[in-house]
């Protein structure tokens, strides 16, 4: 079954996330797939995340898909115009990949090329709005295609950032856009996430798109502080800051805080799935899946 | 059907608009540049982004906020400067104009920058700016509500 059936056929989902390295290794991501493999359903390949150059994201998909684990390609409009953005997704498309997550991507200053160009030229939702096109058999131009593509369209929230209602309304414009699975942030902050899942649902947009509500296991108090610190638009609760501190084992203690998180996120009305972000930490996948009781793929 | 996003160059501007158009952008200058901070993109959507220039955003974004505004609202690219769609949203709510934050902009037409957009209106180029904004609450109502009934 494919992601979009999964999808389809209202079944939980559960997702992974993998980034490629900064090197011409495609064995990086073959062995990183063993940890995925039969446990989730798809699996993120991101494209040049925080603005780092890295083996690129259709590259790396492709490899993933013939390892047999279901790529999401992730595409943002920092890096490529609207010919650009238009000639990937058609070669990902003959690629066989079927799955895309559009992104506006971080700023190019944050990245490791700060002196670079950003193009922005699409923004997020233009760039859903263009798959959808492209689906439906027309390229931006208005010229038509003879093969249309078939991909999946997903896209990203942050219902954490301010101001509040500004995020429901950018989500409902990527729903509306034809957005049918949407990511969001870690949860690192239960409560501000379920007063934002009920605004969505009220809205009705959780039946229009499946919400994948995004897990990070956390490996040290280290990795919660530097991301509270340096990631923008991340809230993350005092509480799982000390739990960290104060564990003798921060390793286990960080497995024990995703699976209670998951456990707490599949109570809520309109989650549709988890996608889990093991950033540096893939190989803890299986133990998160096995205790959390979600026995996917 | 998907929406329609691209504004497409017709009708082309000829040599000969161009220059007038140079005329023209030099007395709307005098009016957009102080008044809004206006960046020239050629294709002004400041009535439905309550009056602030949304292209000082460092993206240049067209469609409300990336997912990097602080809990201070701070962007995050210059953290000394306010997200800019902070300020748009406070001030829409402010002048009841949220409902057009719903609305979906169109891709930049980049043989637009630098030209007139009191021109290009004229032109029917690109859209002509809305002015009043009645009854803002009920219209967001509606617009969600519609929405559902369409799917259903």
């Amino acid at each position: 079954m494919t992601l979009r059936e999964k999808i389809e056929s209202n079944r939980f989902i559960l997702c992974g996330e993998i980034g490629p390295p900064q090197s011409c290794d495609g064995d990086f991501i073959r062995e990183k797939s063993r940890h995925f493999k039969g446990f989730v359903d798809a699996v993120n390949i991101t494209d040049n995340q925080t603005a780092i150059a890295k083996l690129s994201s259709i590259a790396s998909a492709k490899i993933l898909l013939d390892e047999g684990v279901e790529p999401i390609m992730q595409m943002t409009c920092r890096d490529r115009n609207r010919l650009a953005i238009q000639s990937d997704l058609m070669g990902a498309a003959a690629l066989g990949l079927r799955n895309v997550l559009c992104l506006t991507g971080d700023y190019q200053t944050f990245g490791d090329h700060p002196e670079a160009k950003g193009v922005f030229d699409l923004d997020s939702i233009q760039l859903i709005a263009a798959v959808a096109k492209m689906n439906s058999g027309f390229l931006l131009s208005g010229r038509e295609m003879k093969k249309p593509s078939e991909f999946l369209i997903g896209a990203a929230a942050n219902p954490f950032a301010e101001p509040f209602e500004m995020r429901l309304i950018r989500l409902y414009k990527k729903v509306n856009a034809g957005a049918r699975f949407i990511q969001t942030q870690p949860v690192f902050d239960l409560e501000t996430f379920s007063r934002w899942m009920e605004k969505v649902v009220e809205m009705g947009l959780a039946e229009k798109a499946a919400i994948l509500a995004g897990v990070m296991p956390p490996k040290s108090a280290k990795t919660l502080l530097i991301m509270k610190a340096e990631v923008p638009g991340v809230k993350i609760n005092e509480e799982y800051i000390q739990r960290m501190k104060n564990a003798r084992d921060p390793k286990e203690e960080g497995v024990k805080m995703a699976v209670e998180i998951i456990r707490t996120l599949k109570q809520m009305k309109g989650v549709r799935g988890i996608h889990l972000m093991p950033v540096l930490w893939e190989s803890i996948t299986p133990v998160i899946v096995k205790e959390a009781g979600l026995n996917n793929a | 059907m998907p929406m329609d996003l691209a504004t497409l160059n017709k009708p082309p501007i000829t040599a000969r608009e161009r220059k007038f158009s140079r005329l023209i952008l030099f007395f709307e200058d005098l009016v957009k540049v102080p008044l809004f901070r206006c960046q020239r993109c050629g294709e002004c959507i400041l009535s439905s982004t309550a009056f602030i220039c949304c292209q000082r955003c460092p993206k240049r974004l067209r469609n409300g906020p990336c997912g990097g505004t602080g809990e201070d609202g701070s962007c995050e690219v210059f953290p000394e400067r306010k997200c800019v769609w902070y300020k748009i949203y406070y001030r829409s709510k402010w002048l009841h104009r949220i409902s057009l934050l719903y609305k979906v902009n169109k891709i930049h037409n980049w043989n637009l920058e630098r030209t007139s957009t009191w021109l290009n209106v004229f032109k029917k180029r690109i859209d002509a700016p809305i002015l009043f904004v009645r009854n803002d609450k009920q219209k967001v109502k509606d617009l969600i509500v519609d929405d559902a009934q369409r799917e259903n």
